[in-house]
């Protein structure tokens, strides 16, 4: 319903006018042209430095997928949408993007489920606590080449951990080749990357938690809500921007996945752990042809801004915004 | 926060516009076309002068023998300067600098630039010119100092566009050591491996390892010679020839099933197959594995991390019975060097590459290096003993070949590969790895963009 229809009361409108001229700078900037000129220089040198190096080369990437060119040299053909008709049937293409969307919805919901929980655990109190919030973050600390031979070895299959534990434990899976056997390479990659994430997000989802008002978990304890009750109904929905920001950065950095898939298994065994940029980098250094791997940069632009829109659509508005313009309304 | 997400939201959207205008009205990246333009020649009898620049993949060998020369060359030929740089992803450096114009005068890019396809875009001499000048201690014509079996690995439609300076010899290892304590002899015949690889298992060690994650390993060590014993050389070359039905000739499928009876009888390591080239080799090296395939750089690569005792020794894979090749053949790569057309400077580094491969140059990195070079005669120094029977098969052997449809076509060997990789996880059979292969080379042969080659 408009609002405007609605009756309010004088200090009610007046707060609604604060609040729409706070939403919508333009209606100022129409006032005082000075005000605009005074933000625009304070932001071009950000601006300019960003249309250089982030928009002008997006630019040429999408110039450069409808050329044939080996990257060799200047010399090149224009073939239009050649790269993207190719592409469209191209079967490693499409088990790259299929392996992407895997990473996408187990690994990240994996990540998501686990930052949860050591997120909880962070905003405890407790001796053991301090060393949690001290270690957690070691893994972001590590190189990412780093983080990757330390699970290849953890994996191997002569003296690897898993392997050793399993014998111990003599359960099957003794003397597994994790990496090498196509039904368990992508998980036990992803799994490095979930150990590799989870602190990361665990810090934001931390962050989230501790702006959550005490009175509304106290409301919310008083009305009898416990556990995975008060979790889905408080907690879950009050994380709201933080939920969006997790969401969309961990969507964009699992699409990005690569230096771990490539050290790891170079996308192996038999194209059971390729991903976008790993099939990307082959046809463009190993089969010289960055035309068509321009094209799967594309194609991967595409896939992260679609992601990224549906996931921005699921997560919609801001639940506590709309609880604030409902009680004005009544 | 929302008004925020919305104004992201808004750039999203504006961004497939912004770049679509621009892109519609925007020219090629260089504005040229994809005809090859043939390159002009080199003398050779360039007079050494100027600021000479030398760009060199850092491998398991350095760059320390090549930046010695550079200061010897310098001392011997006033007004000179050769500044040498390189690293072990060399080709990362060198191919924006292709594409830009700015190469340097003299190129050793390794492994990850593709020389031919820089062949057929005008991006390197034809050097048959510079061969035929005299060479640097005017014994003969340079192209005389040269094995030719070796120098003909660099030419392409009868023209010479890249030089070999040392080469590898394929094959594979044992610890002499380990084999002498138990009383194993390398097998002459591929029954005889079977035999003693029981013999090895026996004694509770794996009797064969490999490089699973980089199947090439595999395929040129052990498959490739293995189709030359058994269909000849013949076989090979329409294997890189591209002859139709040549990946399911009688050869590939027997060479094949072999690799698939070794990996059926459990003679391979278990997890080989994940294992990268240095795990592998770590496993050879540390006693875990009694072989393994691998080129005549293994020493190099893996000196610095070899146990206390460990010992080497290269052997051609054990023969077929009845085979049709040529049991002294010998697959071997080479390392090519090459001058860039647009480098600046192109008779200086023609000068410096012919000082590189004058005859005491090679020698001495014989000596320092243990690989074998190009150059006649290089190897009549006291070798290192890994490389002592390397040598003797070299010159004993009538047939050298090369197995270069890697380069030439591989996006078809990355998928042979995959298949590889399959096989030994026993999810196809021999047969089928050949159907699979032969796809791939198919659809080689039907793609117009891809140059193709040829082998006499």
């Amino acid at each position: 319903m408009d609002k405007d229809s609605i009756r309010f009361s004088p200090a009610e409108q007046t707060a609604l006018k604060r609040a729409d001229s706070h939403k919508n700078p333009r209606r100022k900037s129409k006032r005082n042209p000075g005000r605009s000129m005074f933000i625009a220089l304070y932001l071009a040198p950000a601006l300019i430095l960003y249309a250089v190096f982030v928009v002008w080369p997006l630019i040429q990437a999408f110039q450069f997928s409808m050329y044939r060119w080996s990257g060799l040299s200047n010399q090149s053909t224009m073939i239009g949408l050649d790269n993207f008709r190719a592409l469209a049937h191209d079967d490693h293409f499409w088990n790259a993007l299929k392996h992407n969307i895997w990473l996408e919805i187990v690994i990240g919901v994996l990540v998501v489920i686990l930052s949860l929980v050591v997120a909880h655990a962070l905003i405890a109190k407790g001796s053991s606590v301090k060393w949690l919030r001290g270690v957690i973050l070691f893994p972001q600390m590590m190189s990412l080449i780093v983080v990757a031979i330390l699970w290849m070895f953890i994996y191997n299959p002569q003296f690897g951990l898993l392997n050793a534990i399993f014998g111990a434990l003599h359960m099957p899976g003794d003397q597994k080749t994790w990496l090498g056997k196509p039904d368990t390479a992508l998980a036990a990659v992803g799994i490095a990357f979930a150990w590799y994430a989870v602190g990361f997000y665990a810090m934001l989802f931390a962050a989230g938690l501790s702006g959550i008002p005490a009175e509304v978990n106290e409301a919310a304890e008083l009305d009898g809500a416990v556990g995975l009750q008060k979790f889905f109904k408080v907690t879950w929905a009050n994380l709201w921007a933080m939920k969006r920001i997790v969401a969309v950065h961990l969507t964009i950095t699992v699409l990005n996945v690569f230096v771990l898939v490539f050290i790891m298994t170079s996308g192996g065994p038999d194209r059971a752990t390729d991903v976008l940029l790993t099939y990307l980098y082959e046809r463009a250094f190993t089969d010289s042809n960055f035309g068509y791997a321009t094209a799967i940069a594309v194609a991967n632009f595409a896939v992260a801004m679609v992601l990224t829109l549906i996931i921005l659509k699921a997560i919609g508005r801001d639940p506590t915004e709309a609880r604030d313009f409902k009680r004005l309304k009544t | 926060m929302s008004s925020i997400s919305k104004f992201q939201l808004s750039c999203k959207f504006l961004l497939p516009i912004l770049v679509v205008i621009p892109m519609a009205i925007s020219c090629a990246p260089g504005g040229g076309s994809t005809n090859s333009t043939s390159a002009s020649e080199l003398s050779g009898t360039e007079p050494a002068k100027g600021k000479i620049e030398v760009v060199a993949f850092k491998g398991g060998y350095g760059i320390d023998f090549y930046q010695q020369a550079a200061k010897d060359f310098q001392a011997k030929n006033s007004g000179v300067s050769v500044t040498v740089t390189g690293d072990p992803h060399v080709w990362e450096q060198l191919r924006p600098r292709m594409v830009a114009g700015d190469p340097p005068d003299l190129m050793y890019p390794g492994w990850g630039l593709d020389h031919w396809k820089l062949a057929d875009e005008g991006q390197i001499y034809t050097l048959d010119k510079a061969l035929d000048s005299p060479a640097y201690d005017g014994q003969g014509t340079w192209g005389s100092t040269f094995e030719p079996s070796i120098l003909k690995l660099g030419q392409k439609d009868g023209k010479q566009y890249v030089l070999p300076y040392f080469f590898n010899l394929q094959g594979m290892w044992f610890d002499p050591g380990v084999f002498a304590k138990h009383g194993w002899k390398i097998p002459a015949t591929f029954d005889g491996l079977l035999t003693l690889c029981n013999q090895i298992k026996a004694a509770g060690i794996a009797p064969l390892t490999f490089q699973g994650k980089y199947p090439y390993y595999l395929i040129e060590n052990m498959i490739i010679p293995w189709i030359q014993d058994i269909g000849g050389i013949e076989a090979v070359n329409d294997l890189q020839n591209l002859t139709p039905g040549a990946w399911k000739s009688p050869a590939v499928l027997q060479a094949v099933t072999m690799i698939d009876t070794l990996n059926k009888q459990g003679d391979f390591l278990k997890g080989s197959v994940g294992l990268t080239h240095t795990e592998a080799q770590t496993a050879f090296l540390q006693g875990r594995a009694a072989m393994i395939p691998c080129g005549t750089w293994l020493h190099s690569e893996m000196s610095a991390t070899m146990p206390p005792g460990a010992q080497m020794q290269y052997f051609l894979p054990p023969m077929v019975t009845g085979g049709k090749g040529d049991p002294s053949a010998i697959a071997i790569s080479i390392e090519p060097w090459m001058i860039p057309t647009k480098a600046k400077n192109p008779g200086g580094g023609i000068a410096f590459f012919k000082y590189l491969t004058s005859l005491d140059e090679a020698k001495k990195f014989v000596i320092q290096k243990a690989t074998l070079m190009s150059i006649k005669g290089s190897d009549q120094v006291q070798l290192p003993p890994t490389l002592v029977e390397p040598a003797r098969l070299f010159h004993a052997s009538k047939t050298i070949y090369s197995y270069i449809a890697r380069q030439w076509y591989p996006a078809q060997e990355t998928e042979i590969e995959n298949a590889l990789t399959s096989m030994l996880n026993q999810e196809l059979t021999p047969r089928q790895f050949c159907d699979r292969a032969e796809a791939a080379a198919d659809k080689t042969r039907n793609d117009a963009t891809i140059t193709k080659h040829h082998l006499s």
